[in-house]
C-alpha cells in the first residue's frame, strides 16, 4: 500500500515538475541561458490563478487559456528588453541577471501582495478518489496531470511540425547556422522565453490549488527543475518531462523508504551521479556538455 | 596566443585608486552622519523580520507593533519606534541592534523575532546594556543564559508540547507521530515533546522531519498512517500546515488527535479550511476568547485595521512594544529601564506578565499557554481548565 | 609588481588606521568588518572564477565549512581559535578536492549547476546531522584569545583586513607565476591551454584549494565573531550569489574589483536595509516626511530594499558586464 500510494503521489507531483522544467529546457536549448529566475515565473502563475479564481471566480484550469497568452506575452518582452541583451555575455553575467530579475519579481510581489500565504480553495483542492488497497488519488493532481500531458504533446508537436518549431530546433542545435539559414535568432529566443514563462506560469497554475501562494512559493521549483533538465539532457523538451516524473518518483520513493529529510540529498546526489556518468542527460544530444 | 594580453592590467593607474578611494569615503559618509537626538520623546527600536523567509510571520509583528505604537499616542505618550528589518539573518541582526543602540539612541529595544536572531542579540545585549525584551521567539536556551538585560514575554518552545500532551493525557493514548518542520523551532519543540512523552508513557512511533516548502508530502504521511499513531504531533508554519492536512486527508490518516504546535495550525487561514481543519488541537500564547484585558477588543481593532485576523505573534508584538514603551517612560535611561522591567508587573492582552527567574529561566514571562480546537470551525479554547469555555473533543474523526 | 605592492600597501596602512578614527562606534565598525569579509570572499573566488575562469556558484560550502568547523571545536574541545581555523582550512580543503574530483569534469553551465548541487548537499548534510547542531545551529558563549578583549570589534576587524591583505597579495603574486599563467590561458581557451601540454585538472584544483582555504578562514572569523551559526546564515546559495555578484560588480578578474565590489553593494545593502536613503532625504529637507513621497520613502522603501538591490544587479549587468574596473579600464584606454 505503501509502495503504490508513493508510486501514484510521486508520478502526479512529477508531472507538475515536468512541466516546470520543460520550460526551462526549452529557454536552455534555444538560448543557452540558465534562467534562475524560472521560479518567479511560477510564482506569476500562482498569483494569476489566485486573482482570476477570486476577482471572477474562474477555475484554476480554465484560467490557463487566460494565464498562457498572458505570461506568453510577458516573457515575450522580458527577453526583448533584458534577457535577449546577454546572450552573448559570459554565463555567470546570464546567472546574475536572471537573478536579480528574480529578485525584482519577488519582491514586487512581496509589495504588492504581501508575505501572506495565499490559499487558493476550489470546491474540489482536498478531494480524492479512492482505489482499491486503501490508495488515494488527489482529484487537482490527477486533472493537473492530464493537462500536463496533454501540453507536452501539444509542445511536441508544435515543435516537431510547425514551421516556428523548426526554426526554434534549429536555433537550439546551431544558433549561428540557424542565422545563416535566415531564421531571426533573435525572434527565436525571444519566442521560447515566452513558451518557458507561459509554461512556468502553467505549472504554477495548476499547483495553485494543492499548495500555497505566496511571494517566494516558486524557490522551491527552481533546483529541482535544473536537475530535472540536467537529468534530461538540458536544452531536450521529452527529457525534461520523463526527468520531471523520475524526480517525483525519487523523492517520493526516498520519503518513504528512506527518511523525509534526506530525500533532497538523495535528488543532489542523483544529480551529480548522472552529470558524471551520462552528462547529456537521458536525451540530451552529443556533445551538448 | 599572447598570455600577456590576457591579464587585467595595469590598476596601478591613478585614475583607478583616486576613484577607489572616492567610492570608498562616499561610501563611509553616508554612515557617519549622526543622527539628530535630544530629550523628548521615547525612543525604542524594533528589530523584525520584514523581509526574507521569515516575512510572513513578520509581517503579523509588524502590524502589531505599529498599533501598539498607534494606541500610545492616541494616549498622548510621545514615543518614536525606530524600526529594523534583520531578514531573518542573525548578523544583521546584530548590526541592527548596535546600530539601535549607539546610533539611533534608543534605550531599549523589543525584537527580534526568530530563534536565531534573537539568540544572537540576546548574546550581546550585556555587553551594551540596552534591555532587549523578545515578544516570540521559542528557543529556550535565549532565556535560560542568566543574561541580565534579556526578557522574553512569550512562553518558550518547551511549554507548546507540554500544554499539548496534557489536554490528551487523560485520555491515556499509548503512541505518538512526529512530523515537523526542519527549522529550529520545529526540532526544539519536537525534542522537548519526546521528553513529555516519554514521561507520560508515550511511545514513537514515527519521526518524519520535513524540509519546508515541499509539494507533496503523501508518501510521508502514509508512512506514518502505516504505523497507526493514537497521536500525530505536528509542527509546521503558515501554509504547510495546510498542505499536511489536507494531504494528511486524501491520505485517510486517522490519529485519535492532531496536535498542532506553531503557527500553522492557529491561524484564521487554517479554521477556513472547514473540510480539513475540524477538531485540530493546537497549542497558541494568545487567543481572543480569553478573558485578559483589551483581548478581545484588539482583535476586532486589528482586524478592521488589517483586514484579518491577529495572529498571537500580532499580539505578543503588540503587548512587548507597549510593556517597553511604559517602562520606558518612568526610566528614560537602560539601566533604569533595565530594572523597571525586572520589577514591573502588567496586565494587558497577554494576561498578567511579569519577568521572572524560574526553572532555569531569568526574565523569562511563565506565560501560561492555551490549547484551543478547532470546533464548528471556530477555535475553541479546551485547556488549560481557568480559560476553557469548551470541553475537548476526543478521539478525532471524521 | 612593485606599484602593485606599493598600491597593497598603502590601503592596508589606511585601513590599519581606520579605526582610530571611528572612535566607539560598533555599528558602522560591524559594517566594515562585513565589507572586509565579503572583500576577502570576492578575493577569493576571483582566484578560482576570475583567474581560471571556474564559475563556482557554491563558495557558501567552504566559508560554512570553516565556520562550522571553528564553532564545533570551540564548543566541544575548544582547542584554541588557530587550530580552530586550521581545522576549518583543512575540512575546507577536503570539501574541495572532494567537489573539484566532480565538478572539474564538466564545462559552463553544468559546471555552474554541479557546484550549486554539491553546496546544496553540504547544507542539507549540516541541516540533517545533530553534529552540526541541524537546524537549531551553534551557539558559542564565549571565546578567548590571548588578552584581546573579544568583545569589541577591533580584533575581528585586524583579522579580517590581515586575511584580505594576505589574499590581495597572493592573488597578485599568482598573476606573475606561471602557476598564474596558466590559470588565465585556461580561462581564454581551455583546449588550446591543453594541448600547450597545461594540466586542467590540476591547475583548476589548486585553484579551487587555494580559494577554499581562504574562504574556509574568512568563515572561521565569521564564526568567533558573531558566535552563532546555522545553516540559512553561513551555507546558503544566496551567499554564494553574493560572492560573485560582489566580484562581477567590481570588476572579475581584477586585483581591487572584489574590494570596490564589497565596499558598494555592503554599504547600499545597509543603508537599503536600515532606510538610511529616505531618512537622508527627509533631513535634508529634499523631501517633506507627510508628503506621499516621503511616506512612500519611509514605509515602503524600508521594505524594498531587496527590490532596489534587485534592480541595481540587473542594471549593473545590463550596463557594466565587465564590472566598475572594467568600465574604467576602458575609458582609461580610450
Amino acid at each position: 500500500m505503501l509502495f503504490f500510494q508513493s508510486l501514484i503521489s510521486g508520478i502526479l507531483t512529477g508531472g507538475v515538475y515536468a512541466l516546470a522544467a520543460m520550460g526551462m529546457s526549452l529557454v536552455f536549448g534555444v538560448m543557452n541561458i540558465s534562467n534562475f529566475a524560472h521560479g518567479e515565473l511560477m510564482m506569476l502563475g500562482m498569483y494569476l490563478a489566485y486573482y482570476l479564481f477570486i476577482l471572477f471566480n474562474i477555475d484554476p484550469f480554465i484560467a490557463l487559456l487566460i494565464i498562457m497568452p498572458l505570461t506568453f506575452g510577458f516573457g515575450y518582452a522580458v527577453e526583448k528588453t533584458m534577457i535577449g541583451r546577454v546572450i552573448d555575455h559570459p554565463s555567470e553575467n546570464q546567472i546574475l541577471l536572471t537573478v536579480g530579475f528574480g529578485l525584482i519579481m519577488s519582491n514586487t510581489a512581496l509589495l504588492a501582495f504581501t508575505s501572506d500565504p495565499k490559499i487558493l480553495t476550489t470546491s474540489y483542492s482536498s478531494s480524492s478518489i479512492s482505489l482499491p488497497g486503501d490508495i488515494s488519488v488527489s482529484i487537482p493532481m490527477l486533472l493537473s496531470f492530464i493537462i500536463t500531458c496533454a501540453l507536452t504533446a501539444a509542445l511536441y508537436l508544435f515543435l516537431a511540425k510547425t514551421k516556428t518549431g523548426m526554426a526554434l530546433r534549429a536555433t537550439s542545435q546551431n544558433r549561428e547556422a540557424a542565422q545563416l539559414m535566415g531564421i531571426d535568432v533573435s525572434r527565436m529566443s525571444s519566442i521560447a522565453f515566452g513558451t518557458g514563462t507561459l509554461l512556468a506560469a502553467s505549472a504554477g497554475a495548476m499547483i495553485a490549488q494543492t499548495y500555497y501562494i505566496d511571494p517566494f512559493a516558486g524557490h522551491t521549483f527552481l533546483l529541482k527543475s535544473f536537475t530535472i533538465c540536467v537529468l534530461g539532457g538540458l536544452g531536450s523538451v521529452i527529457g525534461a518531462a520523463v526527468g520531471g516524473i523520475v524526480i517525483g518518483l525519487v523523492e517520493a520513493m526516498s520519503s518513504a523508504y528512506l527518511s523525509t529529510d534526506w530525500k533532497d540529498v538523495v535528488v543532489f546526489v542523483l544529480f551529480l551521479a548522472i552529470l558524471l556518468l551520462r552528462p547529456r542527460g537521458l536525451f540530451g544530444r552529443k556533445g551538448e556538455q | 596566443m599572447h598570455l600577456e594580453s590576457c591579464i587585467p592590467l595595469n590598476l596601478n593607474r591613478p585614475i583607478f585608486m583616486k576613484n577607489i578611494l572616492l567610492a570608498i569615503t562616499a561610501a563611509f559618509m553616508l554612515f557617519l552622519a549622526l543622527p539628530a537626538q535630544g530629550a523628548g520623546p521615547v525612543r525604542i527600536g524594533f528589530i523584525n523580520s520584514i523581509t526574507g523567509k521569515e516575512a510572513q510571520i513578520g509581517e503579523n509583528l509588524t502590524n502589531g507593533a505599529a498599533m501598539a505604537v498607534d494606541d500610545l499616542k492616541a494616549k498622548r505618550v510621545q514615543v518614536i519606534m525606530v524600526q529594523e528589518d534583520d531578514g531573518g539573518d542573525p548578523k544583521t541582526a546584530l548590526a541592527a541592534y548596535e546600530k539601535l543602540v549607539t546610533r539611533d539612541g534608543v534605550i531599549g529595544v523589543v525584537g527580534p523575532y526568530t530563534s536565531a536572531s534573537a539568540n544572537v542579540v540576546a548574546s550581546r545585549a550585556d555587553q551594551y546594556q540596552v534591555p532587549l525584551l523578545v515578544p516570540a521567539a521559542a528557543k529556550e536556551e535565549i532565556t535560560m543564559k542568566g543574561y541580565k538585560n534579556v526578557f522574553r514575554l512569550n512562553a518558550p518552545a518547551d511549554v507548546y508540547s507540554k500544554v499539548l500532551l496534557s489536554t490528551v493525557a487523560p485520555y491515556r493514548p499509548k503512541t505518538i507521530a512526529y512530523v515537523y518542520a526542519a527549522t529550529d523551532f520545529g526540532v526544539s519543540t519536537v525534542r522537548t515533546a519526546q521528553v513529555n512523552a516519554a514521561a507520560m508513557g508515550l511511545r514513537e512511533v514515527a519521526n518524519e522531519k520535513y524540509q519546508q516548502g515541499q509539494p507533496d508530502y503523501r508518501a510521508t504521511l502514509a508512512k506514518v498512517k502505516a504505523v497507526r499513531p493514537d497521536l500525530v504531533f505536528l509542527v509546521s508554519y503558515d501554509a504547510d500546515a495546510i498542505l499536511l492536512m489536507r494531504q494528511a486527508r486524501e491520505i485517510g490518516l486517522t490519529p485519535k488527535a492532531f496536535l498542532g504546535a506553531g503557527a500553522g495550525y492557529t491561524t484564521a487561514q487554517f479554521a477556513q479550511q472547514k473540510d480539513i481543519s475540524p477538531l485540530v488541537i493546537s497549542a497558541t500564547q494568545w487567543t481572543d476568547d480569553v478573558n485578559w484585558p483589551g483581548a478581545a477588543d484588539f482583535a476586532v481593532r486589528y482586524k478592521a485595521r488589517f483586514g484579518k485576523e491577529p495572529t498571537y505573534h500580532a499580539a505578543c508584538a503588540y503587548e512587548a512594544v507597549r510593556i517597553m514603551t511604559m517602562s520606558a517612560l518612568n526610566a528614560r535611561d537602560s539601566r533604569a529601564l533595565c530594572a523597571a522591567l525586572k520589577a514591573g508587573s502588567w496586565n494587558g492582552i497577554m494576561g498578567p506578565v511579569r519577568f521572572t527567574s524560574y526553572g532555569g529561566f531569568t526574565n523569562q514571562n511563565n506565560h501560561p499557554m492555551l490549547v484551543q480546537q478547532l470546533q464548528g470551525g471556530k477555535y475553541e479554547t479546551v485547556y488549560p481548565a481557568q480559560f476553557s469555555r469548551k470541553k475537548l473533543v476526543y478521539p478525532y474523526k471524521r | 609588481m612593485t606599484r602593485t605592492l606599493a598600491a597593497i600597501a598603502l590601503f592596508t596602512a589606511a585601513a590599519a588606521v581606520l579605526p582610530l578614527f571611528l572612535g566607539d562606534n560598533p555599528y558602522v565598525a560591524d559594517i566594515i568588518i562585513t565589507m572586509l569579509m565579503m572583500a576577502s570572499l570576492a578575493s577569493a573566488w576571483n582566484i578560482v572564477g576570475g583567474y581560471a575562469g571556474q564559475f563556482s556558484f557554491g563558495h557558501a560550502a567552504y566559508f560554512g565549512a570553516g565556520a562550522y568547523t571553528t564553532s564545533i571545536l570551540l564548543t566541544t574541545g575548544n582547542p584554541g581559535i588557530p587550530l580552530c581555523v586550521a581545522a576549518g582550512v583543512a575540512v575546507s580543503c577536503v570539501i574541495a578536492l572532494l567537489t573539484g574530483a566532480i565538478v572539474f569534469r564538466l564545462r559552463g553551465h553544468y559546471f555552474a549547476l554541479a557546484s550549486i548541487a554539491v553546496a546544496e548537499i553540504v547544507r542539507l548534510t549540516a541541516l540533517n546531522l545533530d553534529i552540526t547542531g541541524g537546524a537549531q545551529g551553534i551557539l558559542v558563549t564565549d571565546v578567548s584569545f590571548g588578552a584581546l578583549d573579544m568583545n569589541s570589534k577591533n580584533p575581528f576587524y585586524y583579522a579580517m583586513l590581515f586575511l584580505l591583505v594576505f589574499t590581495l597579495c597572493l592573488s597578485a603574486w599568482l598573476r606573475r607565476t606561471r602557476a598564474g599563467f596558466y590559470l588565465l590561458a585556461i580561462r581564454e581557451d581551455q583546449d588550446a591551454a591543453a594541448s600547450l601540454g597545461i594540466n586542467l585538472y590540476l591547475w583548476k584544483n589548486m585553484a579551487l584549494l587555494l580559494s577554499a582555504a581562504l574562504a574556509s578562514v574568512a568563515g572561521s572569523i565569521y564564526a568567533v565573531y558573531i558566535r552563532f551559526i546555522d545553516t540559512s546564515a553561513v551555507l546558503s546559495l544566496r551567499l554564494s550569489i553574493e560572492i560573485i555578484l560582489t566580484t562581477i560588480i567590481g570588476g572579475i578578474g581584477t586585483l581591487w574589483g572584489p574590494v570596490l565590489g564589497a565596499t558598494l553593494l555592503v554599504s547600499l545593502a545597509e543603508a537599503l536595509r536600515s532606510n538610511m536613503i529616505g531618512a537622508f532625504l527627509v533631513n535634508a529637507g529634499a523631501v517633506s516626511e507627510g508628503s506621499a513621497i516621503g511616506k512612500f520613502l519611509n514605509n515602503n522603501l524600508a521594505h524594498a530594499h531587496v527590490l532596489v538591490y534587485g534592480i541595481i544587479t540587473v542594471l549593473c549587468i545590463l550596463n557594466l558586464p565587465k564590472g566598475i574596473l572594467g568600465m574604467f579600464r576602458r575609458k582609461g584606454s580610450a
